[in-house]
């Protein structure tokens, strides 16, 4: 039986493992962050606060009841046409005399956003 | 030929130890320079805080006394689109140093518009565009463009120039109302 060169043929294999290890990783690399940077694109963070301001604003300068009714239609017709998403705003609930609660409803199929602004 | 053979195994093992290092310095270098999917999203979220920046700047009130109209708004109610393109383009290309950057913009408007065949429905209309843009708004098709958008809230009839502000709207009575600025963004 020859059994020289035994050590040559187990490195062979240990080297090719280790080869095959790295490919693995490198494949890996190229999709890392994708699904992260998917996520924070995707994420209408501008959008809400967008609505948010909108309607702040609508509330604190003009006070005209059908000003503002004209405005929430507004952004709700607008934001389905142009933005896809779903948009409510309820009339403001008082808390007491200084507060009131704006309820905000967002969705757009993927994200869901539900807010009471609690402003004066 | 020559007998001495016995040194054969060597150099072969030799050339692959020589290979498997060269791969793997070839590995390790191009592992922090792989561009991945995910780095084009980060251009593209860059461009898109720019822009969002830029549209916010301009619907942010001079002054909160009189009547709180951002310069954006006035620029919508007058339809001074030359202003806008300034501004806009001022405030996305300029930079630290002498060259400013090459970002191109198209800017869109939407409404509900309240008169004739599409009354109660939505409207877009064409506001203005930076230089290297198609010429009546819009994409050719080749851009990587983001899209940003800001509200605005108006007065559909502008007191000053006696018109209205948009183009499907009828009468003369004034009423607060919102609208989306809609802008494309890319670097040409």
């Amino acid at each position: 039986m020859n059994d020289t060169a035994q050590w040559i043929v187990l490195m062979g294999f240990v080297v090719s493992f280790s080869l095959f290890f790295l490919a693995v990783i490198l494949n890996q690399s190229t999709v890392v962050g994708q699904t992260t940077a998917e996520a924070v694109s995707e994420f209408p963070k501008e959008d809400i606060r967008g609505v948010r301001t909108a309607l702040l604003q609508s509330n604190m300068y003009w006070a005209s009841v059908n000003d503002q009714t004209n405005i929430r239609l507004d952004i709700e017709n607008i934001s389905l046409t142009r933005q896809n998403a779903v948009i409510r705003i309820y009339a403001p609930i008082s808390v007491n005399d200084t507060y009131w609660l704006y309820p905000i409803h967002y969705n757009n199929g993927v994200t869901e956003y539900n807010e009471r602004w609690k402003f004066p | 030929m020559v007998n001495a053979e016995c040194g054969q195994l060597f150099t072969i093992e030799g050339i692959a130890a020589a290979l498997i290092m060269l791969a793997t310095v070839f590995i390790v270098v191009n592992t922090t320079s792989v561009y991945t999917p995910g780095d084009t999203h980060v251009n593209d979220m860059q461009l898109e805080v720019i822009g969002t920046d830029a549209l916010k700047m301009l619907n942010t009130p001079v002054s909160m006394s009189g009547d709180g109209k951002s310069p954006l708004v006035r620029m919508i109610e007058f339809n001074d689109a030359d202003a806008f393109n300034k501004s806009f383009s001022n405030i996305l290309n300029n930079r630290t140093g002498a060259d400013p950057d090459t970002i191109q913009f198209s800017a869109d408007i939407s409404y509900k518009s309240n008169c004739g065949a599409t009354k109660n429905g939505v409207n877009t209309t064409h506001f203005t565009h930076s230089e290297r843009a198609r010429p009546k708004g819009g994409l050719f098709g080749g851009e990587h463009a983001v899209h940003v958008s800001q509200w605005i809230i108006l007065d559909d009839y502008n007191t000053t120039t006696f018109k209205n502000v948009f183009p499907e709207q009828c009468g003369s009575n004034s009423a607060k109302r919102a609208a989306l600025v809609e802008v494309y963004l890319w670097r040409d």
